[in-house]
């Protein structure tokens, strides 16, 4: 069973393995939720520290408490209310004395409440809107990270504004939890939204001891804007520097891949080609000198093909070789044959002359075929490659066997049109030589179909025979070197199986190819050599 | 008496061959290697050399005492004689200077009459042609008995195998001669492929003199022809 695989690149894969560093910007929020935390609790502090401070001013002074509310300066302060109403008027303070201290003590950002157990506000100093202060103008490249990666982060973050609307500005003293903690005489700190919800607000309410008892209260308010605005940078600041590495590895990574995948690549190519579509090497690979796992894929490769072409040039000069070692020895059998053979003899010892000469011309005739394949091979470095019309040359070709194979009926079928091909008429003619001599052998007497058939862009020569149909198993392996499908016992010519071997040397010597069919009906062998015509080489 | 040089590194076949050139009435002087032939040539030259291209070790030696024989005379006859029979071998072989080259399948019969060839080529050489040795075909012009030929009056250098198979061809202009018929008149035992690569050494041959010369026609399948 074949598993399924998933095809990844190593491209592919390296950023797969980038997505681990999409950690980073998580961390990165922690981060800044932390520090977030840890800035509202100092801004808490601050604002505790400031309630208090003026607590502190304004503790066990009941004379500043003493005086009721006035009741003329109470309407006078809600008619300015009404009459402010959807306006920031500030209520005026009630006690002058303790506005006077609050001025004294009031921060530029916070707002400071005195207000006495009822709720009337005593005085009141500061406001919770800031002016923004004056940036220098952005330079270009400030604007256009604002307008792109500045506008995903509005998306994101919770962005600060001056423009809420402060209820307590118009509608008087705040009386939340706080407040009522401060009743209680406990400095209590706390946070609200705006009603309209586009700010918060941090408030600390410390009380205001006469003696023991609590007699008013001090608020500190301020918004969180300070926090949010804080907040934002950091996060927009680790963002960047994130995004940045991210972008930065991610271009190193692919760069490197890149790098990686077209060396593998390149090997992959020469690999290829190294090898053409029979398995002979055909060039060496040029081993890379890297001295990394590819250099050394590249070197292991290249040594492997050098020991591949090595053993198979052993192989295909083995024939060769073997022939030329015998031809010494049977040089010295034929000569010494000869030289007995004009000495007298007595008429017996003919006879065994006779037949060892007969061993000796069919021991030639085998040698001499071993080198054919070799020989063709080695010659066909320097074949002059020509333009010729294949119809004559076939027809010629049938001609002459119909003289050599009087036995033989042999059909000849061929288009009208001339069939141009480029190549060797010779090694063409050897070719059909052999196939002709192969399907005269097999076809016992039955007729021979020589056929031409003309394709698109390229022609095939059938030679089919009505001999037996040819082995499973042996159609492919018939066009190798000393592969031979007959039984023996023929005490003729000799038998090497290089006839079939010669004829696919040929036709991948012209880009062609042969293949052996059995024919549909059973009623014997074809032989197609496919060849590319002229135009289309 | 003709005096043979035999160079051979086979003791069995140079001796097999000595006893039958002796037969045939040559003056027979044998040699194993290289330095041994050319310590001899240089007291005496031969009348004619067999030549073994493969001497022992020396793989080449055949072709390196060929140059310093062709050397030292430019007229002895030189044969090779060779277990190799590539084309490579032959061609190197002819253009060092070598009058003709066999394999060793040749027979004793066929090398005694080609060594008579190549003594009767250099003999008369020198002498008058006689008009009735001519065959005249067009413009080429064949001397049977100098084993020449000439095209439009200029030599055409040919080995013995290669005169014999122009004769065999123009003999009868027209006729289609196979590759055995050719095998059988230039009495050589080669395959096919070989009677091709002399067919082709032999037209490039004319065609250095002559560049338009097409007179030895392939008939596909049967063999080649000589055209007027």
């Amino acid at each position: 069973m074949k598993t399924p695989r998933i095809a990844l690149s190593i491209r592919a894969q390296l950023l797969l393995v980038l997505t681990v560093f999409l950690a980073l910007p998580w961390l990165g929020v922690e981060y800044v939720r932390e520090l977030e935390r840890v800035l509202r609790d100092a801004q808490e502090r601050t604002l505790a520290g400031t309630a208090q401070a003026v607590a502190t001013a304004l503790h066990d002074r009941p004379r500043l408490f003493a005086n009721p509310p006035d009741p003329i300066a109470s309407f006078a302060r809600e008619r300015a209310a009404d009459a402010g109403k959807g306006s920031p008027t500030l209520p005026p303070s009630a006690s002058p004395e303790i506005a006077q201290i609050v001025e004294g003590l009031s921060r530029t950002t916070a707002r400071i409440w005195v207000i006495d157990r009822d709720g009337t506000v005593l005085a009141r100093a500061g406001t919770l809107k800031t002016v923004p202060p004056q940036v220098p103008p952005d330079s270009l490249w400030q604007r256009i990270g604002r307008a792109t990666i500045g506008r995903l982060y509005a998306l994101v973050l919770e962005q600060p504004t001056e423009d809420f609307s402060d209820d307590a500005a118009t509608q008087g003293a705040p009386r939340g939890r706080d407040v009522e903690g401060a009743l209680a005489g406990i400095l209590t700190t706390e946070r609200r939204a705006t009603s309209d919800g586009k700010a918060t607000i941090v408030s600390a309410a410390h009380p205001i001891w006469v003696g023991d008892q609590v007699r008013g209260v001090v608020i500190a308010e301020e918004t969180a804007n300070a926090v949010l605005a804080e907040r934002n940078r950091a996060f927009e600041r680790l963002f960047n520097i994130v995004l940045a590495v991210l972008l930065i590895g991610s271009l190193a990574l692919t760069g490197y891949a890149t790098w990686l995948s077209s060396r593998i690549r390149r090997l992959r190519d020469d690999a290829e080609r190294a090898i053409d579509e029979q398995g002979r090497v055909r060039e060496p690979l040029a081993s890379s000198d890297a001295g990394d796992e590819i250099g050394d894929l590249s070197r292991s490769f290249s040594s492997v093909l050098a020991r591949l072409s090595d053993y198979a040039s052993y192989q295909e000069k083995m024939a060769s070789r073997l022939s030329h070692e015998l031809r010494t020895p049977v040089a010295v059998v034929r000569s010494s044959l000869e030289n007995l053979a004009a000495s007298p003899l007595p008429d017996d010892a003919r006879i065994y002359m006779t037949r060892a000469q007969e061993g000796l011309a069919r021991l030639t005739q085998i040698l001499t075929r071993m080198t054919e394949a070799a020989r063709l091979e080695q010659s066909l470095s320097d074949v002059e490659l020509e333009h010729f019309d294949l119809v004559p040359l076939v027809a010629g070709c049938v001609a002459g066997y119909r003289l050599a194979y009087p036995q033989a009926e042999l059909r000849f079928a061929a288009p009208a049109a001339a069939v141009d091909i480029r190549g060797a008429p010779d090694l063409i003619a050897q070719m059909l030589d052999k196939l002709a001599a192969n399907a005269v052998e097999f076809a016992a007497g039955a007729p021979i179909d020589i056929r031409l058939d003309r394709g698109a862009d390229h022609v095939q020569l059938v030679v089919a025979n009505a001999g037996p149909p040819l082995p499973e198993g042996m159609r492919d392996r018939l066009f190798e070197s000393m592969v031979s499908v007959r039984t023996g016992g023929d005490a003729g010519a000799p038998h090497l199986g290089l006839g079939l071997y010669i004829v696919r040397v040929i036709a991948q010597f012209h880009g062609g190819n042969v293949r052996a069919d059995n024919r549909a009906d059973g009623g014997g062998v074809a032989f197609t050599v496919t060849l590319p015509l002229a135009a289309a080489r | 008496m003709r005096r043979i040089a035999i160079v051979e590194d086979e003791p069995a076949i140079r001796a097999n061959y000595a006893e039958a050139l002796r037969r045939h009435g040559y003056d027979v002087a044998t040699y194993a290697n290289r330095a041994d032939a050319l310590a001899a040539f240089r007291t005496r030259l031969p009348d004619l050399a067999l030549v073994d291209i493969g001497l022992g070790d020396d793989m080449d030696g055949g072709f390196t005492l060929t140059r310093e024989l062709r050397a030292m005379s430019a007229t002895v006859p030189i044969l090779f004689l060779s277990a190799r029979d590539s084309d490579f071998d032959i061609v190197a072989g002819l253009r060092l200077g070598a009058d003709d080259y066999l394999t060793k399948d040749v027979s004793l019969p066929h090398l005694a009459a080609r060594i008579a060839a190549l003594f009767r080529r250099s003999e008369l050489l020198a002498a008058p042609p006689a008009s009735e040795d001519i065959v005249e075909r067009g413009p080429l012009a064949l001397d049977v008995k100098r084993l020449t030929a000439d095209w439009n009056g200029r030599r055409v250098d040919l080995t013995l195998t290669e005169f014999w198979m122009v004769h065999a061809l123009a003999r009868h202009p027209g006729h289609v001669k196979d590759r055995d018929a050719l095998m059988r008149d230039a009495s050589i035992v080669v395959d096919d492929s070989t009677i091709t690569s002399h067919v082709k050494r032999i037209r490039r041959k004319f065609l250095a003199l002559d560049p338009g010369f097409d007179r030895i026609a392939t008939v596909y399948g049967m063999g080649y022809r000589w055209g007027e």
